[in-house]
């Protein structure tokens, strides 16, 4: 196995687990720092990619800025395993039967699409993440959608005003 | 895409006013302004005399149908800051700001009706949920109406993440966001769809559904609408309703097929699972409020004869149901804000003091229920209509013909209160000479459309 290869795995595995234990945790805030694992490992895979500018805007962004955010109010609200509503068993029957459907519905998607198979990633070649790529892309095709997307930022930033600002 | 920047423009230009401006009434006539220059914006697009291009790459379309769509809901949105304008300036300390989320709302109306690209779709669609999460919890003394907000804001998270998820996986699919997709291809010698676009494409379906609240996606809508205040509840439940259900047909039509037999019996079983939830739980309210938001429900099981049947009728008949249903909600909501009780019994005697708000609501409420001479009668006849077109099994139309005459029951109900109670209907403040105008404005339109609704296709086909 090449290194890129044992990489690629550990960092999978990473992130697997990483996600399994964001629900699986007990504690919010452990929930947080195990997602906080979890962004790490993508981004190792971006990088895999030769995507560094998305690895590094994921970790200064997710990572970073959101998570810290998440913990804040995690902190603040003092959530812990005593405060955790009961739900009742039906509830948590319904949870898993859908829960359990979707999941093998996904799972028989990956066994049956018959295009992913013998397709690997593509490792440490093509220059499509790189921030040049990016940018000639985002000023040319991916202009308009770019642009409009600021209305998308003008009316979250209007509501944050609306709601959180003292009457 | 005049529709698109001229709104966004105007928006921006109500933030301005909302410092600059200190006079709640400017606000109000600024975005009637405002409304009626997009109006002659688009529909000056829509004919072609001028408009403003960009290249977008293909990731914007603009159609006939959607144009036109656009027109409807400009027109709606005026007739609706006409009619309850000052119930807007009324909830909250943030008057201009509503507006300006309201503009905003208008863009991404006119990016669903046009969207070329998934991505496109995607924009829009959080376009017109994240103002809408906001309006909700405008009226921030009012618990409920923070409940209301907190939860649509929940819910409709998730289900952005799960319309994402549904688009990453037709891209993994098809290679691009187009909205055209993949089709039939040939997998190592068999002639199949991809099956990483099907699963894309039925999140992305139950996604929509979700917006469009229809069963077994729509839990959140009666705490939503009844928890917002009543004059945003009129907005969300008709203009933004009507415009996700385009956007589900334009997804739709474009790749017809990809869900294979299996769409026979899905679509029915939403159909028939959302009418008979929407018709049955709203005959049992106490609330007109949480009456009409059980009925809003009903009214997407119609609709959705339109994804159904996919044909140039149900096109017409989407852009007709949309007119009639929205003008007829509207025009409700618009009385029912100005009542003090929001039960039956509050409407108890309407008749006597007010005849022509009474008599408005009532044309209103024949309209929902689709008595004939009204619009709402055409256009359920069209959505059946174009349903049978396209080769719909006689069951499904005699449920939705059951369904619709249990509708009759409890939209009746209201008509009893008002005509056939003895009560005394206490409103907040006496109906304005232009309010009672208005309604009947509404209540006449209503009325002519019943008659002859081709005056609606001319201009999508003229």
């Amino acid at each position: 196995m090449s290194i890129t290869e044992i990489l690629f795995w550990f960092l999978s595995a990473l992130a697997l687990v990483g996600a399994l234990m964001v629900v699986l945790s007990r504690n919010p805030v452990h929930s947080v720092l195990w997602l906080v694992a979890t962004f790490f490992a993508i981004s190792g895979h971006y990088i895999l990619m030769n995507a560094q500018f998305l690895a590094i805007v994921n970790i200064i962004v997710y990572a970073g800025a959101i998570m810290v955010l998440f913990l804040f109010v995690i902190m603040l609200m003092n959530l812990n395993s005593e405060a955790e509503p009961r739900k009742s068993w039906m509830m948590q029957l319904a949870g898993v039967l859908a829960g359990g459907c979707f999941m093998m519905v996904l799972v028989s998607l990956v066994r049956q699409t018959a295009e992913l198979g013998g397709k690997t990633a593509l490792v440490k070649e093509g220059n499509i993440g790189l921030i040049k790529q990016l940018g000639m892309k985002l000023f040319s095709e991916y202009t308009v959608p770019f642009e409009i997307s600021s209305v998308l930022f003008l009316s979250a930033m209007v509501g944050a005003v609306v709601i959180g600002k003292k009457d | 895409m005049n529709a698109i920047i001229v709104s966004a423009v105007f928006g921006v230009l109500m933030m301005f006013a909302s410092f600059l401006v200190n006079n709640k009434n400017v606000y109000r006539y600024l975005a009637i302004i405002g409304l009626s220059v997009l109006l002659l914006a688009n529909i000056l697009e829509t004919y072609a005399i001028w408009s403003i291009k960009f290249d977008s790459f293909l990731q914007l379309s603009f159609e006939r149908f959607g144009l036109f769509f656009n027109s409807i809901a400009i027109a709606a949105t005026l007739f609706y800051v006409l009619l309850s304008g000052k119930d807007i300036v009324r909830v909250g300390n943030y008057s201009a700001e509503y507006f300006v989320l309201i503009f905003f709302i208008l863009c991404g109306v006119s990016l669903i009706t046009s969207y070329n690209s998934l991505l496109m779709l995607f924009l829009g669609i959080e376009i017109i949920s994240i103002p809408l999460y906001i309006l909700t919890g405008s009226d921030k003394k009012n618990l409920k109406s923070n409940e209301a907000a907190l939860k649509y804001f929940l819910m409709g998270a998730f289900s952005t993440g799960l319309m994402l998820m549904g688009i990453a996986l037709s891209y993994g699919a098809v290679g691009n966001f187009g909205l055209e997709g993949r089709g039939v291809v040939a997998f190592g010698g068999s002639m199949r769809v991809s099956f990483l676009e099907v699963a894309g494409l039925l999140l992305l379906f139950i996604s929509m559904s979700f917006k469009a609240s229809a069963a077994p996606f729509h839990f959140w809508t009666p705490d939503v609408y009844e928890g917002a205040p009543s004059v945003f509840t009129s907005f969300m439940a008709t203009i933004v309703k009507a415009t996700v259900f385009i956007g589900m047909i334009k997804l739709l039509e474009a790749r017809t097929g990809i869900f294979g037999p299996t769409w026979q019996i899905i679509l029915p079983l939403m159909i028939v699972l959302t009418l008979a939830i929407g018709n049955i739980t709203a005959v049992f309210q106490q609330s007109v409020k949480r009456m009409l938001a059980y009925s809003s429900i009903a009214q997407a099981g119609f609709m959705l004869f339109a994804l159904w049947s996919a044909n140039d009728m149900g096109r017409e008949g989407i852009l007709l149901y949309s007119v009639a249903y929205t003008l007829a909600t509207v025009g409700i909501f618009a009385v029912l804000v100005k009542m003090k009780d929001y039960t039956f019994d509050g409407f108890n005697g309407l008749a006597a003091k007010q005849p022509l708000v009474a008599a408005s609501v009532a044309v209103f409420v024949l309209s929902l229920a689709g008595i004939p001479l009204t619009a709402g009668f055409f256009a359920k006849y069209f959505m059946l209509a174009s349903a049978i077109k396209s080769g719909a099994g006689v069951w499904l139309l005699v449920v939705a013909v059951v369904f619709a005459a249990v509708s009759v029951y409890y939209y009746f109900r209201l008509i009893q209160a008002m005509y056939f109670k003895e009560g005394e209907a206490e409103m907040f403040e006496q109906p304005t000479n232009s309010f009672k105008g208005m309604l009947a404005i509404f209540a006449v339109l209503l009325i002519v459309l019943g008659i002859a609704p081709s005056l609606l296709f001319n201009y999508l086909y003229f």
